[in-house]
């Protein structure tokens, strides 16, 4: 750990504007995780124009900040109307809920805050002690193991983010077609332009981004209606007894552990994290019946992983420039229209971007637990705001945003035909984030994959000859394989029971 | 899988094979590397193989299904689609009239549309949301980001 880089990181992020943008960001964060139907991939794109004409620190500060927050905000939500505020929040809902029926609202809430602090906390203590050796192996790397890893994250993504596999997959080959709009880099040749000026440069992240996961969902939330009804449950004793911490602390620990390295994989991120961590405590626990009914571990367990889940996710992408979910991929487009080029580079010739974001995460976890402990009241009370009044505040907002990236009504227009797509995905299960992630990914894909076959005058033996590519390659196929085989596994034990009975 | 996902996976197989046919038109290689075509050809391919599994697989989803009691579960709600397809065709008039009208006042007749005839929200609601969103997305970005915008007839 470089403890020099660590105090610059302390004397960047204690500036007077880099405090208010950190406060500002775990505020909004707070809040959009709060919001069920606009998660923090929607968040960070929508509000990804306001920081323009910040520095780039500021800006990933901020937006850094709208990404752990919403981890925050998501159990408000949970516990008290039983609909997780974003999809990592879900398995609070099973203890949450009944904890709040049972008058317990605020333990649940204050428990959830105080694990998110302590697995927030400790997981930048990791990032810091995990980014820097990574970026320096990462350094040995060429092109074939760059093209490896990427795949390792589009086929990760694809698989994990629940549903049907094959729609991950074709979201993902979809979102990489589309990368190859534009003038090609090496040729220069013009690819699917139609001899359309605007798509030159290719499709723009943003528009696509901001099209699927929020105008997709507003638009989904037209069709179907959010009704918001919270409970009425009085928010006291946010303090934790003894007995709750008795109950909670190993929960915690365990949650952080699996969070953060689940965090790290590419593609897992936060929901499979909070989903790892609740399954793993039931195995554990003394009282596994007891699970579902209201316990504060059932709380205290997914709380700490989808925290420490988002702050490991920043791993591959600082490290190596390597995004690992939607939200993740959002960022790294924000850092490049920044000029910053995130991975192992980065970490020498921009230490303050990582070190400034590192130290603002140890005081935005501390903005976080101070806003959700006394002001926990206060966010449950944007619950009863309306959300058919939050559609056009945060479509106005997008269309502005959208606009303001290039001051171009073309890419208000892709974001529209995006919006409309998204809405589909989302009627019929087909997942945005691998595809916006392919999107992002690739224009460099195929420039790795490019560079590997030069250097090997056409053999694509290069992926396989070299140790480290096959390595991330074969985990690359485990991670298409496995989720096959395991499906075929349970269908096959399905239809023996049918059998049975 | 429902039936839309046939229609789905058919069509994005044609989409895919309208790819491969343009991408046919590009260098496929070069000496050392392959060319701008390389990529497009390979992905339309597997783009084409991925629809029609989901295509095949929704398919035989759909006759599993005709055999069994709970079909039409998964019918989309006409009146929601409707909504859906009314704020798309405002968005598009939005994005036609703002060269003319001016990017704030389109977003704010957009706005109005969206809260008081496809929302039908309270008409004080319906224009307080959508005139505090356009004052405050206006303030943002065009006061305090400096963000040329295409102004109309009002002068912004």
């Amino acid at each position: 750990m470089d403890l020099d880089n660590l105090l610059l990181g302390f004397s960047i992020a204690l500036s007077p504007t880099n405090l208010l943008f950190a406060f500002l960001g775990v505020f909004l964060g707070t809040i959009i995780g709060a919001l069920p139907g606009i998660g923090p991939s929607a968040g960070v794109a929508v509000l990804l124009p306001v920081t323009f004409g910040m520095s780039p620190v500021t800006a990933i500060i901020m937006l850094a900040g709208i990404y752990y927050g919403a981890m925050y905000g998501g159990t408000i939500t949970s516990v008290l109307i039983n609909t997780p505020g974003e999809s990592s929040s879900v398995m609070t809902t099973l203890d949450g809920f009944q904890m709040a029926l049972k008058g317990r609202a605020g333990a649940a809430l204050g428990m959830a805050a105080i694990g998110s602090f302590i697995a927030g906390t400790a997981s930048v203590v990791l990032l810091m002690v995990a980014a820097p050796p990574l970026a320096d192996l990462a350094v040995t790397f060429g092109p074939p193991e760059y093209f490896a890893l990427m795949v390792l994250g589009l086929t990760t993504l694809a698989s994990l983010t629940g549903g049907s596999m094959l729609k991950g997959m074709l979201m993902a080959v979809v979102g990489l077609m589309l990368g190859t709009i534009g003038i090609d880099l090496m040729i220069g040749a013009p690819r699917f332009t139609f001899e359309n000026v605007n798509l030159l440069d290719g499709l723009d992240f943003l528009p696509v981004a901001v099209g699927l996961f929020a105008i997709g969902e507003l638009l989904f939330n037209i069709y179907r209606p959010i009704r918001m009804e919270p409970i009425k449950a009085k928010l006291s004793g946010l303090l934790p007894t003894r007995q709750d911490w008795r109950d909670s602390y190993g929960a915690i620990a365990r949650g952080t552990c699996i969070g953060f390295f689940v965090g790290i994989l590419p593609g897992a991120g936060a929901t499979i994290a909070s989903f790892l961590a609740y399954a793993t405590e039931k195995r554990v626990s003394k009282r596994p019946e007891m699970f579902g009914t209201g316990i504060i571990e059932g709380v205290a367990a997914p709380e700490s992983a989808n925290n420490a889940a988002s702050t490991g996710a920043l791993v591959p992408l600082m490290a190596l420039g390597i995004p690992g979910s939607g939200t993740t991929a959002v960022m790294l487009g924000a850092l490049t229209m920044y000029g910053m080029q995130p991975g192992p580079l980065m970490l020498s010739t921009h230490p303050e971007v990582f070190w400034g974001l590192v130290a603002s995460m140890y005081i935005g976890n501390v903005m976080l637990l101070i806003l959700n402990l006394p002001l926990a009241p206060l966010f449950a009370s944007v619950l009863r705001v309306p959300y058919s009044i939050l559609i056009p505040i945060i479509t106005g907002i997008a269309l502005f945003g959208v606009y303001s990236v290039e001051n171009s009504l073309f890419n208000v227009g892709v974001a529209i035909v995006f919006g409309g797509v998204g809405f589909a995905m989302r009627l019929y299960g087909y997942p945005p984030a691998p595809l916006v992630l392919a999107l992002v990914l690739g224009p460099m894909l195929e420039k790795a994959l490019r560079q590997s076959l030069q250097m090997s005058l056409g053999s694509p033996e290069i992926f396989v000859t070299r140790p480290m590519s096959a390595l991330i390659l074969v985990f690359a196929v485990l991670a298409v394989v496995y989720p096959l085989i395991s499906g075929m596994r349970s269908r096959r034990r399905s239809r023996a029971l049918a059998d049975v009975r | 899988m429902t039936r839309a996902d046939v229609f789905a996976g058919l069509l994005l197989a044609a989409g895919f094979s309208a790819g491969l046919w343009e991408a046919c038109s590009f260098q496929y290689g070069t000496e050392f590397a392959p060319g701008p075509g390389f990529a497009p050809v390979w992905l339309s391919a597997i783009g084409i193989v991925l629809s029609l599994l989901i295509a095949l697989n929704a398919f035989k989803a759909t006759r599993r299904a005709e055999h069994s009691t709970d079909e039409g579960s998964d019918a989309p709600d006409k009146a929601g689609l409707l909504r859906v397809a009314a704020t798309l065709a405002g968005l598009v008039a939005m994005l036609a009239i703002a060269p003319w009208l001016g990017l704030v006042p389109s977003i704010l007749v957009f706005l109005l549309f969206l809260t008081l005839y496809v929302q039908r929200l309270s008409v004080l609601t319906g224009i307080g949301a959508s005139a505090a969103t356009v004052f405050f997305v206006y303030v943002v970005f065009v006061r305090l980001l400096d963000v040329p915008i295409p102004s109309g007839p009002l002068g912004f």
